[in-house]
């Protein structure tokens, strides 16, 4: 079975703390530095929005979503639709 | 000048009269001994500010400092500390608070900042890396906090620019001016809004694209990962996460220990109903964090219908629910969040604001204050009234004028005497009533350097399900799992000594001692006091993180006894600038007036027993017992008997 680890974004969970970008910034460049992240979280604090943005050097290395506390980062196992059904599942369709 | 680890490695000193900018750099020794934050402005104030200086005068000066751990990824590393001498109190005035300002100044390049003088017209601090200029605010000069910031982020063309800024309370020097962080966070307590207005200094905006460096990246990493394990292990942690600081809110009715109506009640009719913690679903199904939180306890709170409708903003916390919901009466949470919106606005300590409008609506409901004096009504649970009379304070108008002295100094001119100004030292103690349960948090009213306060003193095992003292006022019930406090990060021999597994009691004199040295050690290094890390996060791991990220390496003995230095510092400011021995009491209220309903109904004080229990506490401390002064051999112990101290007894 095909098994691979995404990186699922809900941003409507995220509570703005950045913990992703310091994180990413430590384990990439070697010192805390969110300009320096592949992660950013653009806060506008009077509408209470958190925007998560990545740039073009991020690996999906997974580090951001280990560290983040509100599941607005998420590592998932996804097996593949190869996957043997298991004993008894019938499909819906 | 060699590489700083963890710290940004300077801080500015600026002098407002002549306008002059320079840096101050510690060596590593300076550093161990004082950490940051709490532990750096004491020593700063403690040397520096006069033996009668004019709080509200350009001798007083005001010390911003970011503590050593944040701008990390340590969890809940985001706090800094502002002081200076209060106007409130005329001891050591000093606030603790989070957001993103402190983390942008250490991008910035700096640890803090300290402000001395006075502009000669409103100005602006604007720091970007390192440039650092004073600005014209003449056209911020009576501008809400908020207005404030949105301006300042307009005018200087960065949406990321962090702000703290005075409001018009602090420009008309009310002595509970607040420091805004942000427009949801501050330095709230001891008017230190005040002391940035009488400085003529309106906002300090920062922007910082630097880095922060590790002496030891994979130490650190594992230490951090350890943190966050203990943090989430707390059996706090869940109830927070959800809650935030709205947990207490139940416990405090059923033990009948509210504020009501200005502590002339414990319980208040409907309150489960109307303003405990289960309403917090019906207006908020999201956390807001500050920089690097796992747990954001404050929440996005969206008011949908109602007269508030429409109201948006990161809210509902513990402060302002008991002191406007319990103490005023003000029966609905959606006129608290918008109190709440008008004291960010205007900069008012929340405590303080609240203590001031359940004390008028008191005299007001006994005729001493009328609705001539007011010009408008004041009855208990009036939110309109309310809404006028905060503005009233800031811009001192009418009573106002009055209040915005502060409860005692307003009780005093008022009615001829402070009994009705729920206070310690100056500062109004507005959460929770020591008559109805006694613990070591309600002890803290009295040992609190910044006067009645319940932040700096904590029991990190405290259990909010019990209200039993088996000896009474020097023990509180703990019960919890034995494994509760065989895990505490707390030295064997003193757990031995606080904690007796066979009658479950917490020996409170000594926890107060342990509890407040545990903060002030968070408050020099920038950890929050929420019960999921007080909790978990000791001596040992606060030592393993300031190691690994400075470098400078540091035992766990060191680590709590540079919390324990701050402390008595800190007291050794008090003494020094005229703090007496009888002003460590409990306000007349609490030991004349039996608490009027509730369980706790008809408990009163008595004023025996909390003086032994002040004095085993000064005992736990190494103090005199008598006086509460540090004895000489503490301060030799704490390395504080240095020329400068210059202390005797």
């Amino acid at each position: 079975m095909i098994m691979a680890k995404e990186l699922a974004i809900r941003p409507q969970k995220c509570i703005g703390c950045s913990t992703c970008a310091l994180t990413c910034s430590l384990v990439h460049r070697g010192v805390f530095d969110p300009g320096q992240s592949n992660i950013r979280i653009y806060r506008d604090d009077f509408a209470g929005i958190f925007e998560l943005r990545f740039s073009s050097t991020c690996t999906r290395c997974g580090q951001c979503a280990r560290v983040c506390p509100s599941g607005a980062l998420q590592l998932l196992e996804i097996p593949g639709d190869d996957a043997p059904a298991a004993e008894g599942q019938v499909s819906a369709q | 000048m060699t590489k700083s680890y963890g710290y940004a490695g300077k801080i500015l000193d600026i002098d407002l009269t002549t306008g002059k900018i320079g840096t101050v750099v510690h060596d590593d020794n300076y550093r161990r001994r004082y950490l940051s934050g709490a532990g750096f402005n004491a020593r700063v104030l403690y040397d520096e500010i006069p033996v009668g200086a004019d709080p509200l005068g350009p001798e007083n000066i005001l010390a911003f400092n970011v503590g050593v751990l944040v701008g990390t990824n340590i969890p809940t590393a985001s706090r800094s500390e502002v002081s200076a001498k209060s106007p409130a109190t005329g001891l050591f005035g000093t606030a603790n608070s989070g957001n993103f300002w402190g983390s942008e100044l250490k991008f910035a390049g700096y640890d803090g900042i300290i402000i001395r003088g006075r502009a000669s017209r409103p100005v602006t601090i604007f720091i970007h890396n390192d440039a650092v200029k004073i600005i014209s605010a003449a056209h911020l000069w009576g501008k809400d906090a908020w207005n404030t910031i949105v301006t300042l982020r307009r005018e200087l063309g960065d949406p990321e620019i962090q702000v703290a800024a005075i409001g018009p309370a602090g420009e008309n020097l009310v002595r509970f001016a607040s420091i805004e962080n942000g427009p949801y966070d501050a330095w709230a307590r001891t008017g230190l809004g005040a002391v940035m207005g009488s400085k003529n200094l309106k906002a300090i905006a920062v922007r910082g694209t630097g880095s922060i460096a590790v002496a030891r990246i994979k130490e650190f990493r594992e230490t951090v990962t350890a943190t966050r394990r203990a943090i989430y292990s707390s059996p706090f942690y869940g109830p927070f996460e959800r809650f935030g600081t709205m947990l207490v809110t139940l416990p405090y009715q059923e033990f009948g220990i509210l504020p009501g109506r200005n502590f002339q009640t414990g319980v208040i009719d409907g309150w489960v109903e109307t303003r405990s913690r289960k309403l917090v679903p019906r207006y908020s199904n999201r956390g807001v964090a500050c920089i690097a939180c796992p747990i954001a306890c404050a929440h996005w709170v969206v008011v949908k219908e109602g007269p508030y409708s429409g109201l948006k903003m990161k809210d509902m916390e513990v402060t302002p629910v008991i002191g406007f919901g319990a103490g005023c009466d003000i029966d609905n949470l959606p006129a608290i969040a918008k109190i709440t919106e008008i004291c960010q606005r205007l900069g008012l300590d929340m405590v303080s604001a609240a203590a001031a409008v359940a004390m008028a609506m008191e005299l007001y409901q006994k005729g001493e204050l009328s609705e001539s004096d007011l010009g408008y009504p004041l009855p208990w649970g009036d939110e309109n009234a309310t809404f006028r009379l905060l503005e009233d304070i800031a811009h001192r108008r009418g009573a106002g004028d009055a209040l915005a002295e502060g409860t005692p100094r307003a009780a005093a001119r008022m009615t001829g005497s402070d009994k009705k100004a729920i206070h310690v030292k100056g500062l109004e103690c507005f959460l929770m009533d020591p008559r109805g349960r006694w613990s070591t948090w309600t002890l803290g009213y009295i040992t609190n350097i910044r006067g009645g306060d319940h932040l700096r003193t904590r029991n990190p095992v405290e259990n909010l399900r019990y209200n039993e003292n088996s000896v009474p006022y020097r023990t509180e019930k703990f019960a919890f799992p034995e494994a509760m406090y065989r895990n505490l990060d707390m030295p064997e021999q003193l757990k031995q000594e606080i904690f007796d597994p066979e009658t479950k009691d917490t020996d409170i004199p000594k926890m107060s001692k342990w509890s407040e040295d545990l903060i002030s050690l968070y408050n020099a290094t920038g950890m929050c006091i929420r019960p999921p890390v007080l909790h978990t996060v000791g001596p040992t791991l606060i030592a393993g993180l300031y190691s690994s990220l400075t470098g400078i390496d540091i035992t766990p003995e060191e680590t709590i006894q540079a919390g324990e230095r701050a402390w008595n510092l800190q007291k050794l400011f008090n003494i020094k600038h005229g703090e007496k021995p009888e002003d460590s009491d409990y306000p007349a209220r609490f030991y004349e007036e039996p608490v009027g309903a509730g369980p706790a109904a008809g408990r009163k004080l008595d004023r025996v027993k909390v003086k032994e229990t002040l004095a085993e506490y000064y005992r736990a401390r190494g103090w005199d017992p008598q006086t509460g002064h540090p004895t000489r051999e503490k301060l030799a112990e704490l390395g504080l008997d240095d020329q400068n101290s210059n202390f005797s007894q």
